[in-house]
Parts: C-alpha cells; structure tokens; sequence
C-alpha cells in the first residue's frame, strides 16, 4: 500500500495530522505511528492493567497489557502487588504462557531460570558457569517506572515523570468515584469473568466510539426497532432525539471523557426502562419479597447499568456496570475486553440478574459497532487519497462550553469527544518522554 | 421516552412470552446438566435403541441445517417453550449465575435476537455469515431417573464465509432432548467453543 507519510521526513507535523475539526487517515493506519503511541501514550502516560478483585488472593497473578508490552501482575504474600515484564532476564522467552492463576514463582520454561511472584530472580541452574560482571547485573524481572491504585483500579506507566495518579485522572476522578458509588464502593466489586472481542481495526477506533452519541439511533436501529416492536420502547430509546435529551457529554481534561446518561436512564426508572432480561420476573419478586419498599428500586437498578460511558484515556471505559479494557495489538488490531462486575454485598439472585444484563449488549449492540469499526477501518486503508476524519459536529455551533469546574460541556451528539481526546493525544505524541523500566532488586 | 412507569408492575404484559422459569432452580439444573456432559466416563447408562438414536439424530441435523439456512422461526420451533442456550466464555463452563458468558438465552431473549436480527438492520449480519456445521461423535444417554429425556454430546466444526473472510469455528455441543407429545424437542443447547476465553470474532449469528 502506498501510503505518503509526512513522519517519513523526520519532522512530524501533528499539527498538520490532529486539527480542531479534522485528522489525518495516517493516525490509524501507519504503523510507524502505532510504534510511537505504544511508548508515547501506552506506556508513557497512565495505562489501566487490572481490578485489584481479579487478585483476591496472595499467590494470585493475572497477566496485563501496557499496549504492546505484556506484564504479569500479582499478588504476593504480603498481599501487595507487583507489576513486571512476561520477559525472561536471560534470553527473553516468555516465563508466564498462562493467562492467570496462583503461583509463588515463575520457573522460565526454556533454562529454567527461576524468578518469585515479585518477579525476583532466584535460581539459575548451572549457576557456576557465571562470572562476577553477570553477578553484577541487575537480572529481576523488569518493573515500570510507576504503578498505582486508584480505589482498585490498578495504573501503571513507564514513565517516571508522570504526574500522580490522581492528578492524571483529575475530573474523571468524580465520574469514577460515582460509578464505583453504583457498584456500592470501592470494596464491593467483583470481577466475575469476562467476554473479549477481537477487532480488525485500529484502537482509537474503539476509543471514537467510546463517547459518541451521535450513531446510537442509526447504528443500533436494529436493536431499538426490536426493543419498541416487541415492548413499546426502553432502553435507550432516549437516544433517539439525543440533542433534545438531558443527557450531557463532558471533556474532563487529559483526554478523559464521559457521556452521562443517567439523567435520562434514571429519570424515572432504570428499571423499568431495562429490556427483560432472563429471570426479570423471578428476580424482581424475589427483591419486592425480601426488600423493604423504599430500597426496592435501588437494588433494581443496581441490576442495571450506571447510566455512564466515562473514558479514560487511553485504554479503560466505564460502561452500564462493565469494565472495559482496550488492547492494541497493531494498527489494524484490536482486542477488547469486556470485565462483568458483581457486588460483594448483593445475593445470589442480584448478581446473577447483574451476569443476565452485561451480556445483553455485547451481543445485541456492540457487534453492530465493532463490524462499523472495521469497515472504518477499511474504508481509511482503501482509498488513501481521501485523507481527513471529519470531527467537526458541533465545534461551529457554540454548543460546546467550559463550566466553572473547568470542564467542557456539550451536546451528546457532540463530536468534543474526539476533540478532547485528540489534543491529549497530540501533546503526548508531540513530547519526547522518558521511559523506565527497572530489573533491580526490590527493597524488602 | 416513557413517562407513565412509575405504576408498571413487575410482569406486565410488556414483556411477553413471561419468563417465569428462569429461577435458582432451572440454574441448577442446568449445571448439572452441564457437569454430566462434560464427565470423563467412559460408560453412558440409558443408552436408547437404535430407533431412538436415529431419531434424535435427525432432529440434530436439521437443527444444524435450520441455522445453516438463517430459518430462524421453524429453528426455534424445534425448542421447548422453557428453553436455554447458553454459550460458556470459560472452558469448562462455569456457573453463569457467578460468571458472565458469552451468551445465555431464555426463549424471549432468542425471540429478540430473531427479531432483531430480522429488521434487516443488523449490520454485524448484513451481510449475513454463510454456515456449513458439521456434527461428529454423537453420543446419546437418558437424562436420570427420566423415560422422556435424554442428553446429546457431539462435536462440531462450523465453516463460516461472510463479506470475503473465512473462518472455522469449533468445539462440542451439548444438548438436552425431550419427548413432548408426538414430537421430541430442545430443552436446552450449550455451546462449548474451543476458545471461549480467547477473543471472539463477530459471532452475531446463532452458533
Ligand atoms: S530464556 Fe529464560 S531461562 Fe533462558
Ligand atoms: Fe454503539
């Protein structure tokens, strides 16, 4: 494919590549550009790996992705958490072939080198063979730079000038404590398993969609058609005339975005406005029996999604009571993972209603998407002289505006999604960040 | 939007067909269901007569063929009314009132994958994937203590071809066959794909 690259020259114009209302076609297909995201954002800015719940116990692992960068991430005896490189010190196979499980050493399959579930070298077979320089080498397993946990979500990035967790999150900070708030706090969520998706695009094409409301009507017509035919409407039908809705799209800084849905999901009743899922009616006698009335139609829709997309960049979205989690493999692909959630605190009956509704979109909404994004995909690849991605809805009406805590407010169908997040993504890419990973020994 | 649901009641006429069977004990059963599919044994009690076998046998060719051919209505004809599919994201299957799954119908939730998938506006199927499934080692044994059903294990490849891409799909089926009336029926499919925990390619199909 030919494929003209200003990059090529050596000077990068973003400013050409990302404008105000239009980007360059280059951004999603070149893979010169995807080498550079996976250090100057998947691994130089803040990247979601993990729900602390995922590793309950000491000896728990689960491998994780910066990017293209593999970890492994566990739970040691202690119970604190270690992230490092799936790459041996030796001669860089791979020491974990497992997805997760528990273990209290990693044995590297192919000369055995032995590292513990810090990722600490401490066996090497034939170790005489070895000389006082190798001795003096730091040989643990790599660590980023920085790893934090924000109420259970686990971040880590390779950079160790990045700014503090916190600060990076900044007025997503809000929007996650009120969904961790739905879940019943930090405490109470569970992961209970997950359904992954393999997509034959882009990752920012995930992330475009991510806040926007703009597609809903057309895009998942099939699903409203189905929902208004067969029960007179619900779910999502306030997608409809989303401009004329209560329904918000926020920029909250560094590329983060929400589109909060809950003034319309919650007007009334979440509930009730929920298409039935499997068990509706067995669950919500078993609530009415056991509830008080006034709690009723809180543990209801505690069965039903936060009424939030909150994205933050660049990996993790917020979505019903789902963690979603992007991995990019190349420039042409894509995995998701979809993390279902239960509570801690909730029965048996709850929990299972809460499996019944995460499944319901996956199959019934996002395929439809995740086919428009590959076919976007397509679509950038095949005709390479036709090069800009429109992102100008709504910059020219005004609609979009700073509210006092900072914040840009403005339509639902408001392109200020990609917007916001583009120019994050330009200043990142923009920057020559310092990248870290340490293989010394961990203080005890 | 809606405004009058502040007095909508639980099982309102809304929602039809009710699904009133989906309780803690139709779970159960089914992962016991589940379980006895999955035994490594070597020995199947209640195995039918051969009469039987070639009927069942049949029943499950043309519940592939039906999908095979997108005949959506006359497929979920051949279910029982308190019907499940259920397709496991972990192998082996877990317990899907703890663990999300791939997918997991009620026969209302099968109708409105039909009905949606019949708008015609579907785009994942548009255009629609071409199936061919092919059914090998079938094994067929009576459901305990029971006369009129019986469980079904086989494998299946699914080549499938659609917008120029082809894929093979894999695993074993599980199924459990009932006697009703004249006829026999399908209580319940479960889909066991090779690679449930693996990501998944646009399945908006019926496996
Ligand atoms: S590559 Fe790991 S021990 Fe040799
Ligand atoms: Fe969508």
């Amino acid at each position: 494919m030919n494929d003209p690259l200003p990059l090529a020259a050596g000077s990068p114009s973003w400013d050409w590549l990302i404008q105000d209302d239009r980007v360059h076609r280059t951004i999603y297909t070149d893979p010169s550009i995807f080498a550079r995201e996976m250090n100057n954002i998947f691994a130089a800015t803040w990247v979601y790996l993990l729900h602390e719940s995922e590793l309950p116990e000491p000896g728990d692992f689960r491998r994780a992705w910066m990017g293209t960068r593999e970890l492994i991430v566990t739970r040691d005896e202690a119970r604190a958490l270690h992230v490092f490189a799936n790459r041996c010190s030796h001669r860089g196979a791979t020491v974990c072939r497992e997805p997760g499980g528990k273990a209290s050493s990693f044995t590297c399959p192919y000369h055995g080198w032995k590292y513990d579930n810090r990722g600490q070298l401490f066996g090497i077979p034939g170790k005489t063979a070895y000389g006082a320089e190798f001795k003096a080498r730091d040989m643990h397993l790599a660590r980023p730079a920085q790893v934090a946990s924000y109420k259970g979500f686990v971040f880590a990035t390779l950079n160790p000038d990045a700014p503090p967790l916190e600060t990076h999150l900044g007025a997503a900070a809000p929007f996650l404590d009120e969904w961790i708030e739905h879940q019943g706090g930090a405490d109470n969520i569970m992961v209970g398993g997950a359904q992954r998706f393999h997509l034959e695009c882009n990752w920012k094409m995930v992330f475009d969609n991510a806040g926007d409301g703009y597609h809903v009507p057309f895009s998942h017509q099939s699903l409203l058609q189905m929902t208004n035919a067969r029960y007179g409407g619900g779910d999502m039908s306030y997608f409809a005339d989303a401009d004329r809705s209560r329904m918000k799209l926020y920029a909250l800084g560094n590329g983060h975005t929400v589109i909060d849905q809950r003034p319309d999901m919650y007007g009334n009743s979440a509930w009730e406005q929920q298409r039935p899922q499997p068990g509706r009616e067995v669950f919500e006698a078993h609530v009415r029996a056991t509830v008080a009335d006034a709690d009723a139609k809180r543990v209801l829709e505690s069965a039903v999604g936060a009424g939030m997309n909150l994205n933050i960049f660049p990996n993790l979205l917020l979505i019903g009571n789902q963690i979603q989690v992007v991995q990019p493999l190349n420039a042409g692909g894509t995995t998701m993972h979809w993390h279902a959630t239960r509570r801690r605190d909730a029965d048996d009956a709850l929990n299972t209603m809460r499996m019944r509704t995460q499944e319901d979109f996956p199959i019934m909404g996002e395929m439809d998407d995740a086919g428009n994004f590959e076919e976007c995909h397509r679509g950038l690849v095949n005709f390479p002289e036709d090069e800009w991605i429109d992102i100008s809805r709504h910059h020219e009406t005004g609609q979009d505006v700073a509210d006092e805590e900072g914040r840009i407010v403005g339509p639902v169908t408001s392109e200020l999604h990609l917007r916001a997040y583009y120019a994050q993504w330009k200043r990142l890419m923009a920057a020559e960040p310092t990248l870290r990973a340490s293989k010394s020994r961990i203080a005890r | 939007m809606k405004n009058d649901t502040a007095t909508a009641a639980s099982a309102a006429p809304r929602y039809q067909p009710a699904s009133n069977y989906v309780d803690d004990a139709f779970y159960g059963w089914l992962n016991e269901v589940s379980l006895d599919l999955d035994a490594v044994t070597t020995q199947r009690t209640g195995r039918p007569d051969a009469a039987l076998a070639a009927e069942i046998e049949r029943l499950l060719t043309v519940e592939s063929r039906l999908l095979d051919q997108h005949a959506y209505a006359e497929w979920l004809d051949l279910y029982t009314p308190e019907c499940a599919y259920w397709i496991p994201a972990t192998r082996p299957a877990g317990d899907p009132r703890a663990q999300i799954t791939l997918e997991f119908h009620d026969r209302r939730r099968l109708l409105d994958r039909v009905a949606r998938l019949g708008t015609g506006l579907a785009y994942s199927q548009l255009p629609a994937s071409r199936t061919a499934r092919q059914l090998s080692g079938l094994e067929i044994w009576a459901s305990p203590g029971r006369s009129d059903e019986w469980r079904v294990r086989c494998n299946f490849l699914m080549a499938e071809s659609r917008a120029g891409k082809r894929r093979v799909l894999g695993g074993w089926y599980g199924f459990v066959v009932r006697r009703v009336g004249d006829a026999l029926r399908l209580a319940f499919k479960q889909v066991n794909l090779l690679d449930p925990d693996e990501p998944q390619g646009n399945n908006s199909f019926f496996l």
